[in-house]
């Protein structure tokens, strides 16, 4: 809803802004939708300037039309994949997470949840050398850990300042805090967060969950309207600035006992992408460090594909066995 | 405002009807005929994007190739639209349409990048962040749809998108809750009418009515009919004169019969339920119903 106010364009003074509003004309879509020379009698105003004002203002309101062919063009040119770092993981996602669009990763407590978060971080700031901003609002991010794994992967201290410097963190506990927070990295905070080297290729929230579930429940539209806004925000910053967005979610029971991803039906639309993460069944002889993924939504894979990987993987590659990690195919439905 | 006489018969005439778009979808000349609203609902995936892209891709497609060669109009409004895959499926049909057509046939003989750009050029893209937005942006297509007499098609997904935000925005009043999507419709009706386009919209299955779940306990779909009650505003619901209902088969049953290889066999089959009511506004009657399953491939849809 745009309220009409003199200035907005060429013509539109605070008179006719007036003589609108007597009859009941007070925002944009309301200009839009009357009859222009009808309006125009009733307010005795000049057709051909209101004309002019309706074409203007919906010209200034409106998404424009872009032809395929053009959106396809400028796809190509800036589509990148962020790799996850985890290869059976990328393997899962098609090489890995692509820009412009949301991928989820669900899962239980102790899952590897932030710990893939934190390797994609870490590997997007060191290998990469792009920017990546890291909305915590659990307060699980530690700074150490990100160096430990840092460290793994170079010795020079330098680099792996330089990589850290690149981590922007957000901290937020609230939804309005987030949503305050999308809102500044749309309007500039983007740029600012790549002052550090390289343009921001990532935005990773950990976790969505345990910002949004609070507000929901009851009997109340306030908090699906809260939880549709952080939808909203995440997926135009990954559409305008063409960024990965990953984000993190719990997991609850269905009616059958299966696993699935929390925050409801509204929310299941909204991630492109979304795995589901869980401890293995049967522990290798290293215990209890395996998880296993499974794709549960993907418009580029055939869905329910399954692997493995390890969590010391993520630590690094010396520690995790290569020949452990091995993508099978498997549908469980 | 007045026309000119070959404006008019641009207006009316040039367009292509698509009541044939897809004979497996819909019931026996039951297609969506000029000004017509097809529906499709379901859960997540349940394959209503794949679906889309289907007869998204029968429209842009030339005639050569099994496509109608028409211009659709795509409204985003989930920011869901997949360039990628997309190119994907078209990229698939242009090969098979190339196989088995004639070599002298006029496209055959353009490069196949040529004619992927011709399809792609047949589609506009329009992103949209608000219902007002959406609305705003109606009022301008109408500009490009009198000017462009080949655009017989909007796709809308999804016409949901915004029901949550505007539920919340209005207040108590569920009038103003509904206005935004009312006068959407409102307007989509007289599109419809001036321009005899075709309108086909997701819209996510996101409420659960919990009535049916006590009454349908017996009934073996009963996961399926908890979420097919419509809930957006009653316009909406006037406007619509083909439902699709998406659902997830069950997988394999119906493919172990007809001795497909193992891997065939364990894809996931999806069902659509097509109901076709009669236009008549007053009251909504089932005219024609038709079932049919599809699963998903590298190339897209195949109807099984």
């Amino acid at each position: 809803m745009v309220v009409l106010r003199e200035g907005m364009c060429p013509g539109l003074d605070e008179n006719i802004v007036r003589d609108l509003r007597a009859a009941n004309i007070t925002t944009v879509e309301d200009l839009v939708a009357s009859d222009t020379e009808e309006l125009a009698q009733k307010c005795s105003l000049s057709y051909m300037a209101l004309l002019a004002i309706r074409r203007v203002l919906l010209a200034q309101h409106t998404a424009f039309p872009v032809s395929g062919a053009d959106l396809y063009e400028e796809l190509l040119s800036s589509t990148a994949i962020v790799s996850t770092s985890v290869p059976s993981l990328d393997k899962l996602l098609d090489s890995g997470l692509y820009t412009g669009e949301i991928t989820e990763l669900s899962g239980g407590p102790g899952t590897g949840k932030s710990q893939v978060c934190f390797a994609a971080a870490v590997h997007t700031a060191h290998q990469l050398k792009q920017s990546v901003i890291y909305i915590d609002t659990t307060g699980g991010l530690s700074a150490s850990r990100l160096l430990q794994m840092l460290q793994v992967q170079t010795d020079h201290v330098e680099e792996q300042m330089e990589a850290l410097q690149r981590i922007r963190v957000f901290r937020v506990f609230d939804i309005f805090s987030l949503l305050g927070c999308l809102h500044t990295i749309r309007c500039g905070g983007l740029q600012q967060a790549s002052l550090g080297g390289g343009s921001v290729k990532a935005v990773i929230v950990d976790s969505v969950s345990a910002i949004i579930s609070p507000t929901l429940g009851g009997k109340q539209n306030e908090g699906m309207s809260l939880m549709m806004q952080v939808a909203g925000a995440l997926k135009t910053i990954a559409k305008d600035f063409n960024v990965a967005v990953l984000v993190t979610n719990h997991v609850k029971r269905g009616a059958g006992g299966e696993l699935q991803a929390g925050l409801g039906l509204s929310w299941s639309h909204v991630p492109r992408t979304r795995l589901l993460l869980e401890r293995s069944k049967s522990p290798g002889p290293l215990l209890g460090s395996t998880r296993t993924a499974t794709l549960v939504k993907s418009s580029r894979q055939p869905c329910h594909i399954k692997a493995e990987f390890d969590l010391n993987w993520v630590s690094g590659p010396e520690e995790g066995l290569l020949g452990r990690k091995r993508a099978r195919d498997s549908s469980d439905s | 405002m007045t026309e000119t006489g070959a404006q008019l018969f641009a207006r009316l005439e040039a367009r292509r009807c698509l009541i044939d778009i897809e004979p497996n979808l819909f019931p026996k000349d039951c297609g969506p005929q000029y000004g017509e609203v097809v529906e499709l609902h379901g859960l997540e995936g349940t394959g209503k994007t794949e679906l889309l892209y289907h007869l998204l891709c029968r429209c842009i497609l030339p005639v050569e190739a099994g496509g109608m060669g028409v211009e659709v109009v795509f409204v985003d409004t989930d920011y869901s639209l997949d360039m990628l895959r997309l190119v994907t499926i078209l990229e698939n049909r242009l090969t098979a349409g190339r196989s088995t057509s004639r070599p002298e046939e006029s496209y055959a003989e353009c490069s196949e990048e040529a004619v992927l750009r011709s399809c792609l050029s047949r589609l506009l893209v329009v992103h949209c962040g608000s219902s007002s937005q959406l609305l705003l942006t109606l009022h301008y297509l109408e500009t490009s749809l009198s000017s462009r007499p080949s655009l017989s098609l909007l796709l809308i997904d999804s016409i949901s998108a915004f029901y949550w935000l505007d539920r919340c925005g209005g207040g108590e009043s569920v009038a103003r809750q509904e206005d935004k999507l009312t006068k959407c419709s409102e307007f989509l009706a007289r599109l419809l009418r001036d321009y005899r386009i075709t309108v086909f919209a997701t819209s996510h299955a996101i409420k659960r009515n919990y009535k049916n779940v006590a009454t349908s306990s017996w009934s073996s779909s009963s996961s399926c009919s908890e979420y097919e009650q419509p809930y957006l505003c009653r316009p909406w619901q006037r406007l619509v004169t083909h439902r699709l209902l998406c659902s997830r088969g069950t997988a394999g049953a119906n493919m172990a019969a007809t001795a497909c290889t193992e891997k065939q066999s364990r894809r996931q089959v999806f069902t659509v339920c097509c109901n076709s009511f009669s236009s008549s506004s007053s009251s909504k009657e089932i005219k024609a119903h038709k079932n049919s399953s599809f699963y998903v491939t590298d190339g897209g849809v195949v109807f099984v």
